[in-house]
């Protein structure tokens, strides 16, 4: 592993371009921590986005005045407010109330409220695509539904929700995609994510560019895992004959 | 015929809005018979249909099916009990997209009549290849073809075990020479004893195999009687005048309407 | 209490504004850069070249992928302090390297919003011009690319907004804009009812500008919707 390494670094080397840091076992310990540290932040808000997504959705189209429009002015208000500003209000000011009033027993910690703000960032995104998923069903279909006798309820667990998330894959795997990217906004409050563990070891040396190289390649392979994720999802859930 | 009739309409009256659709319908519909209702577009055919099935509920006038009187149902319960009774083939077969063939048959015999789903499976091979179409159990309802398309609707109509179906414009969306498929099919039912409702443009169909004809216009039945007395010996001028044109360009098809357009709804996710 | 705080909130209202500005220039300056140069990637992704091709689809995956912070970063700490322009030192300033660094995953996005514009023309626009005895050079200019403004213009809007939304990320390297003045102004005033008042005063902010925007953009697509 470490003999792969050093070789590794050393044809690196030919290009000009120095990753003798990744042989420090500071540096190479920190960037680790920082990439596992991102890959949780990726799996919780993911989760959590699709929950929140989910939960918002239903609350838009549920035709129940009094939780859509809150709901609709929740999504509206996160999707044009930048995310960092929603992470400030949350982990400055909403944490800096928590603080008076707990003291020290507040639980939510930097890694929390970043779970926290992307979740409900991406959920606002995710809720819109499924909305549009919901609302593209056409009514016809469920009139069919209805002529074979199906109740509200299995027309809707039947055949409204499998095709509504049918219609809405593509576009949550591309949030899913942007979530990814989005974690990088962890390290504006130190959490000690990939993106903080480089700046951390760049402010030490002089190898951004070789930092930031990595970075980038660790981004876009996790994108393409999702990426995969989905379209394996897409595959299985392919409606032969319908679109693309 | 002497015995009660299987469904009866009474002065039954439709508006959407100020545009009254059906102005004081009267029908009846005998155990085992086949019934087809002609007239213009727009005449209110389909409307009467949909009010069958409940899909849309009259303000004035009875609609009895069996001894359910449809149009005193309050609540989701008795608008189920009605449907598992009454088949609905639609114009736009209306199938899932998402469930193979084999599945769309399935899914309301089991899901709604709670049948072991073993029992219903067998069945349903069996009703696909009444309407020819056993090889194409796994297949999905976009690889077919719309007269394909339309048979495994008729077919998961079927699988309910309905006591009447009704067929709602059911070869108005196909390609002309996918119409003789699924006629065939609709023949073979009446010729088993299948109570059936038809509203259709197939003129020379519609006489061949109903017992009794509706013609209907501005949401009046004008004229009604056996198949042979309406189409041969029309009385009413509406009736003469709407047949010769029917019959004499052939049986002429309503433009076909769009198919449902699935879009990719590909939002823009981008955010920071 | 709490119009006391609205008080201090206007004393620095000043400060906050010129933060503000600092957001919508910097938001300006790079979606314009992201356009000129996401349209140059855009005609060289339909380039016959398969070369130029090929150099024009790894600028949209790189740029597309990369988290924007990181970009940021990037040019933040990169590029250098300032730039020797026919012989004269000019001063790269801050504010400028953000905008670059925005304006690249802009021009990722703009190449891709182009691309898409050309697509969704139908063929048979092609035929019915090339029947028509046009070249093909006419046929874009002429045709094809008049439709393809009208389409792209919503989700190009839809760009803008992020953008600005992306100028926030300015604050993280140094750049005097709204959320570092807002972070001063909460510093120095040091009361929590304050810095409750401003911080949210910022998301207000941020949204009455990109929400406007926002609905504009989906008028626009559904009077375009065919």
């Amino acid at each position: 592993m470490s003999d792969s390494l050093h070789w590794l670094v050393g044809q690196l080397a030919h290009l000009g371009l120095n990753y003798a840091f990744l042989l420090d076992a500071y540096a190479s310990g920190k960037l680790l921590d920082g990439a596992l540290t991102t890959l949780g932040l990726c799996l919780f808000s993911i989760v959590g986005s699709l929950l929140v997504g989910a939960l918002l959705a239903a609350a838009v189209t549920s035709g129940q005045r009094w939780l859509a429009w809150p709901a609709r002015a929740f999504i509206e208000v996160t999707r044009n407010t930048p995310t960092l500003v929603q992470l400030y209000c949350a982990f400055l000011v909403l944490n800096m109330l928590i603080n008076q009033s707990l003291g020290s027993a507040n639980p939510m910690i930097p890694f929390a409220w970043v779970v926290l703000v992307i979740s409900l960032h991406k959920g606002a995104f995710h809720a819109e695509a499924l909305r549009a998923g919901i609302e593209a069903v056409p009514a016809v279909t469920l009139e069919a539904a209805s002529s074979l006798a199906f109740s509200r309820r299995q027309q809707l667990l039947q055949v409204q929700l499998p095709l509504a998330v049918r219609f809405a894959l593509p576009a949550l795997v591309n949030n899913l995609i942007d979530l990814v990217k989005m974690t990088a906004v962890a390290s504006a409050i130190a959490v000690n994510d990939i993106t903080y563990a480089s700046i951390m070891i760049w402010t030490q040396g002089d190898n951004v560019i070789e930092l930031m190289l990595l970075i980038l390649a660790f981004f876009g392979l996790l994108s393409f895992a999702v990426n995969c994720i989905g379209r394996a999802l897409e595959a299985r859930l392919r409606m032969p004959g319908y679109g693309h | 015929m002497p015995s009660e009739p299987l469904i009866q309409l009474r002065d039954v009256h439709l508006a959407f809005g100020d545009n009254p659709v059906l102005r004081g319908i009267d029908l009846d519909v005998q155990a085992g018979q086949a019934v087809s209702i002609i007239g213009p577009s727009g005449s209110g055919k389909s409307t009467i249909l949909r009010c069958m099935t409940g899909l849309l509920r009259p303000q004035r006038g009875n609609i009895r099916i069996g001894d359910t009187a449809v149009e005193q149902l309050q609540g989701e319960a008795g608008l189920i009990a009605l449907r598992k009774q009454v088949g609905f083939v639609f114009q736009q077969y209306n199938l899932f997209p998402h469930l193979s063939v084999l599945d769309n048959l399935l899914i309301a015999p089991t899901k709604v009549l709670g049948r072991p789903r073993q029992a219903v499976r067998d069945e349903a091979l069996a009703l696909l290849d009444k309407v020819r179409l056993g090889h194409k159990a796994t297949a999905f309802p976009g690889e077919l073809s719309g007269g394909q398309q339309q048979r495994v609707a008729i077919a998961r109509a079927l699988a309910m075990r309905p006591k009447l179906i009704l067929f709602d414009e059911v070869t108005s969306a196909l390609d002309p020479e996918m119409v003789g498929e699924v006629l065939a099919v609709i023949r073979e039912l009446t010729e088993e004893g299948m109570t059936c409702v038809l509203v259709t443009h197939e003129m020379r169909f519609a006489e061949e195999i109903s017992d009794q004809v509706y013609f209907t216009e501005h949401g009046r039945i004008v004229e009604h009687g056996s198949a042979e007395q309406v189409f041969r010996a029309p009385t009413h001028a509406r009736t003469q005048a709407f047949l010769q044109h029917a019959l004499g360009e052939g049986s002429q098809r309503p433009s076909r309407p769009a198919p449902d357009v699935l879009t990719n709804l590909g939002r823009y996710s981008l955010s920071v | 209490m709490a119009i006391e705080h609205f008080a201090t909130l206007w004393q620095w209202s000043p400060t906050l504004g010129a933060g503000l500005l600092q957001n919508i220039q910097i938001s300006v300056g790079a979606i314009g850069l992201g356009t000129l140069l996401g349209l140059l990637v855009g005609i060289l992704l339909l380039s016959p070249l398969r070369p130029l091709r090929g150099v024009a689809r790894l600028w949209v995956q790189v740029f597309r992928n990369a988290p924007w912070l990181v970009l940021i970063y990037f040019t933040s700490y990169v590029f250098p302090f300032d730039v020797q322009i026919a012989g004269t030192w000019v001063a790269f300033p801050d504010w400028l390297k953000v905008t670059v660094g925005l304006a690249l995953p802009a021009s990722a996005n703009v190449a891709e919003i182009f691309r898409g514009a050309v697509a969704s023309i139908p063929a048979t626009q092609w035929e019915a011009a090339r029947s028509l005895a046009f070249s093909r050079g006419q046929i874009f200019t002429s045709i094809i690319l008049p439709q393809c403004l009208r389409r792209m213009l919503p989700p190009w809007m839809n760009l803008y907004a992020v953008v600005t939304m992306g100028t926030a990320l300015a604050s993280l390297v140094g750049v005097h804009d709204l959320i570092d003045s807002a972070q001063i102004a909460a510093n120095t005033v040091n009361r929590s009812g304050f810095t409750v008042l401003v911080y949210f005063s910022v998301l207000a902010l941020f949204f009455f500008y990109c929400y406007p925007i926002a609905r504009l953009t989906q008028r626009l697509e559904r009077r375009y919707a065919f």
